[in-house]
This record gives C-alpha cells, sequence and structure tokens, in this order.
C-alpha cells in the first residue's frame, strides 16, 4: 500500500491511525512521519497564536523532539569548543546534556513541589522543545561568532533566550497557584539564561 | 453471605487501609511508610512560601545583628530558598568568572566552564550537607532544631554570597580579599546569632563545639571559594 499520496494529518489523532500499519511502510516514511511530528509540535509550542486550546496537545508528549535539540546544541557547542575554552570537546558535550535534562527534571519537579498538578513528561516534553531557539542562537554564534564583537553577539542571544522564555513561561505559570507563579517561573528563566550564557561563551 | 468470605473481605480491608494511608495526596498528611522522603508529597509541606516571603527571608539575611530570621521561617521553613539561591550562585560564578577572562586583544578567547561541575559539588555539599550533619550533631547534643530549619537555615546564609559574586568581577586582589572577609563574618555572624537563642540552652563545651563547626565550614567555603573561582587575575 502507498502512503505517499495522503494528506497530512491535521492532528496528532489522525496520525494515530496510520500507526497500526508501521511495519509494512519503509524506514523514511517512518522517519518522516516522526519528523512530521516534530515540527507540528515545535511550532506549536513557539507560536504563540496556535495556541488556542492551553496546551492540550502537549498531553501527547514526546521526548524525541527533546532529545534533538539536546543533543543538537551539545554537538553544536562542542565542535566549537576545541579552540576557544579551556575544557575538552566531550567536557563541553558532558556538560550541556547533563544540564539540559537534570535541568529539565529539576525545573519540573519544583513545579510539582510547589503544589502544580501537571504530568512530569508533559513539562519536561515542553522545556525540552523551547530549547529550540537557544539551539538557533548557538548555529548563529558558531558561524559568524568569530567575526563579531562580544557585544553584537549579545543580541541574537537576547533575542532567542526572550523567545525561549516567553515561550515556556505561559504553560508553567498556569500549573501552580497564583501567589507561587514567580517561584514557578524564576527557575525557567534561570534554565534558559544558563544555556544562552553557554551558546554565547563557548 | 458466606462467613469465610466476609472474614477475609475484613482482613483485607484492614490490609488496603494501610497502603491507602500513603498514597493519600493531600499535601497536609505527613507520609508513612520507609521510603516516604523520596516521594515528592513528603516535601510539598515546605514549599508553601510566596514571592513575598522569599524576598523578606533574603532580605533578614544581609541584616545579621537582628535575629528575627529564626522566627521567621520557625512554623514554615522552605526548601525553595536553598535550593535555587544555590542554582542561581553556580550561574553567577560562571559568567563573572568568564567575564573576567575577557580580554579585546587576544583572538581566541578562552573562557572556562568547568566551573560549573565543581561549584555544584562545592554549593550543594556545602549548603546540604553541613546542615544535615549539624542538625544530627545538635539533636545528638540535645537542641531542639529540626533537619529542615537548619537547612533553610544555612540555605539562606548562601545569599550573602549573591553581591559578593557580582563584585568579585573586579580584578583588584585586596578588594576581593576584603570583600571574601566581609562575607565569611557576615554569614558566620548571621548562622551563630540565630542558633544562639537556641544553643543558650547548652553547656559552654557543646555550644563551642557547634560554633566551631559552623566557623569552619563558612570559612572553607569562602577560601575556596576565592582561591579556585577567583584568583585569575588579568596581567
Amino acid at each position: 500500500m502507498d502512503y505517499t499520496n495522503q494528506k497530512n494529518p491535521q492532528n496528532y489523532s489522525q496520525m494515530e491511525d496510520l500507526k497500526t500499519l508501521d511495519l509494512e511502510e519503509s524506514v523514511s516514511e517512518t522517519i518522516m512521519r516522526d519528523l512530521k511530528m516534530i515540527a507540528y509540535k515545535l511550532k506549536y509550542v513557539l507560536i504563540p497564536k496556535e495556541q488556542e486550546d492551553n496546551g492540550k496537545e502537549l498531553r501527547n508528549w514526546d521526548l524525541w523532539g527533546p532529545l534533538i535539540f539536546c543533543l543538537a546544541l551539545a554537538m553544536t557547542l562542542s565542535f566549537k569548543a576545541d579552540s576557544t575554552t579551556n575544557s575538552s570537546k566531550s567536557d563541553v558535550f558532558a556538560i550541556i546534556f547533563v544540564l539540559i535534562w537534570v535541568g529539565a527534571f529539576v525545573v519540573t519537579l519544583n513545579a510539582q513541589l510547589l503544589g502544580g498538578k501537571v504530568s512530569f513528561f508533559q513539562s519536561v516534553c515542553l522545556l525540552g522543545y523551547c530549547v529550540f531557539p537557544i539551539n538557533i542562537e548557538a548555529i548563529i554564534i558558531a558561524f559568524v561568532g568569530s567575526y563579531l564583537p562580544f557585544v553584537v553577539k549579545l543580541i541574537p542571544v537576547i533575542i532567542c533566550f526572550a523567545w525561549s522564555a516567553y515561550s515556556s513561561v505561559g504553560f508553567m505559570a498556569s500549573l501552580v497557584p497564583p501567589h507561587k507563579k514567580k517561584l514557578a517561573v524564576y527557575p525557567v528563566f534561570l534554565f534558559y539564561l544558563f544555556l544562552s550564557w553557554f551558546s554565547l561563551i563557548v | 453471605m458466606d462467613f469465610g468470605i466476609q472474614n477475609q473481605t475484613d482482613e483485607q480491608q484492614q490490609a488496603n487501609k494501610e497502603p491507602s494511608n500513603q498514597n493519600g495526596n493531600e499535601g497536609n498528611k505527613k507520609q508513612t511508610g520507609c521510603c516516604a522522603f523520596l516521594t515528592v508529597e513528603f516535601y510539598t509541606p515546605y514549599f508553601n512560601v510566596t514571592e513575598t516571603d522569599v524576598l523578606q527571608r533574603i532580605q533578614g539575611t544581609f541584616l545579621p545583628l537582628r535575629p528575627d530570621f529564626l522566627n521567621l521561617i520557625r512554623g514554615n521553613p522552605d526548601l525553595w530558598g536553598p535550593i535555587w539561591i544555590n542554582a542561581t550562585l553556580i550561574f553567577m560564578i560562571t559568567a563573572i568568572a568568564n567575564l573576567r577572562q575577557i580580554d579585546e586583544e587576544k583572538e581566541n578567547q578562552s573562557f572556562v566552564i568547568s566551573y560549573v561541575p565543581q561549584a555544584t559539588a562545592l554549593l550543594y555539599i556545602i549548603a546540604f550537607g553541613t546542615p544535615i550533619v549539624l542538625a544530627a550533631v545538635m539533636k545528638f547534643l540535645g537542641v531542639d532544631l529540626s533537619f529542615f530549619q537548619t537547612i533553610c537555615l544555612y540555605g539562606y546564609s548562601m545569599s550573602t554570597l549573591l553581591p559578593i559574586t557580582i563584585l568579585c568581577y573586579f580584578q583588584n586582589e585586596l578588594f576581593l580579599w576584603l570583600i571574601i572577609a566581609y562575607g565569611f563574618a557576615n554569614s558566620s555572624l548571621f548562622l551563630i546569632i540565630n542558633l544562639k537563642e537556641e544553643l543558650d540552652k547548652l553547656q559552654i563545651q557543646k555550644k563551642y563545639i557547634i560554633i566551631g563547626i559552623v566557623v569552619t565550614m563558612q570559612l572553607s567555603l569562602y577560601l575556596f571559594y576565592k582561591l579556585v573561582f577567583f584568583s585569575y587575575v588579568k596581567e
């Protein structure tokens, strides 16, 4: 059976129907479908006007997206690391990788401890997808950073950091009771600030 | 109804009561069971603060001569402060140490990033390890202070390091030693004055043991801070 002419699924539940025929399709189709799903979620998370239903789409969490962005960021920064830092490439890779996953874990745990009732992986998924702007700025700085003075490099860093923070803050703030909002939001802020700082420095 | 089955259901009901007590989702109920401290619900009562509370507590640490802090937190020790003040410090140490290394003339700027794991280990061991050990020693010597109150006290005493880290940006060695000394004095005073009320109930030798532990750990923290993180000076 040939699925290449099918219309693109409009939402995740339509994609579910296709899953039963996984074993009969080629590997490239499976991968393309997963990539389309990641791209769909990414658009949903990062472009505010797509979110009309207050994050319900995030119930279909997945960790592939966050893993891809985490690996991309860690690899970008470690490729550049050799010439610009005293640490080796593997140090940089390890620090970034651990920082992203442990950071997402701790920020989610913090929201839960403050009384937020959210599924753990839903929140880790969101935080992982919002790392994408940091990826963009890391790539920009990796390619043109050596020609620019420090102050000019700050501009894309600040824009991408603001984008990441703004995308995830709405979701995190809605999880906790109103008088604890800032306590839940500040760690998210710190998390993306840390990652932005690394993409600037390395 | 068969009596055999009824007896079984009674026993089953009693057996079911215990797990349902453990699975109670109220934030106010204390958990029972051997591994209760591994659940999220065990720690929820310690995050019962608002942002104004946290700011008030941090302000309290900068004025060590007024022993209000322990009264502020006695009923409601929180863990949010200790965890996130230390996380902020880790970021600041990395950022300020890197900013000190900026040298516009060098072509290939090299920044150190190995401070992240070092700072994490140092700060979290001192901010959480020391109060746990101290609270155990104090309980052994008869002081009535819970683990969480000590952790809260120690965690907030780290907030003295926040402005100090920012000031460590400057390159002047004498200035750095001065502010490190000020930080050490401030946080040690803060800890000792707040513990004083509890410690006065003890004999002299026991009091000095505890004061000795506190001062030694603070001294090692501040020395480590200065010698490892901020000793690089541009020529």
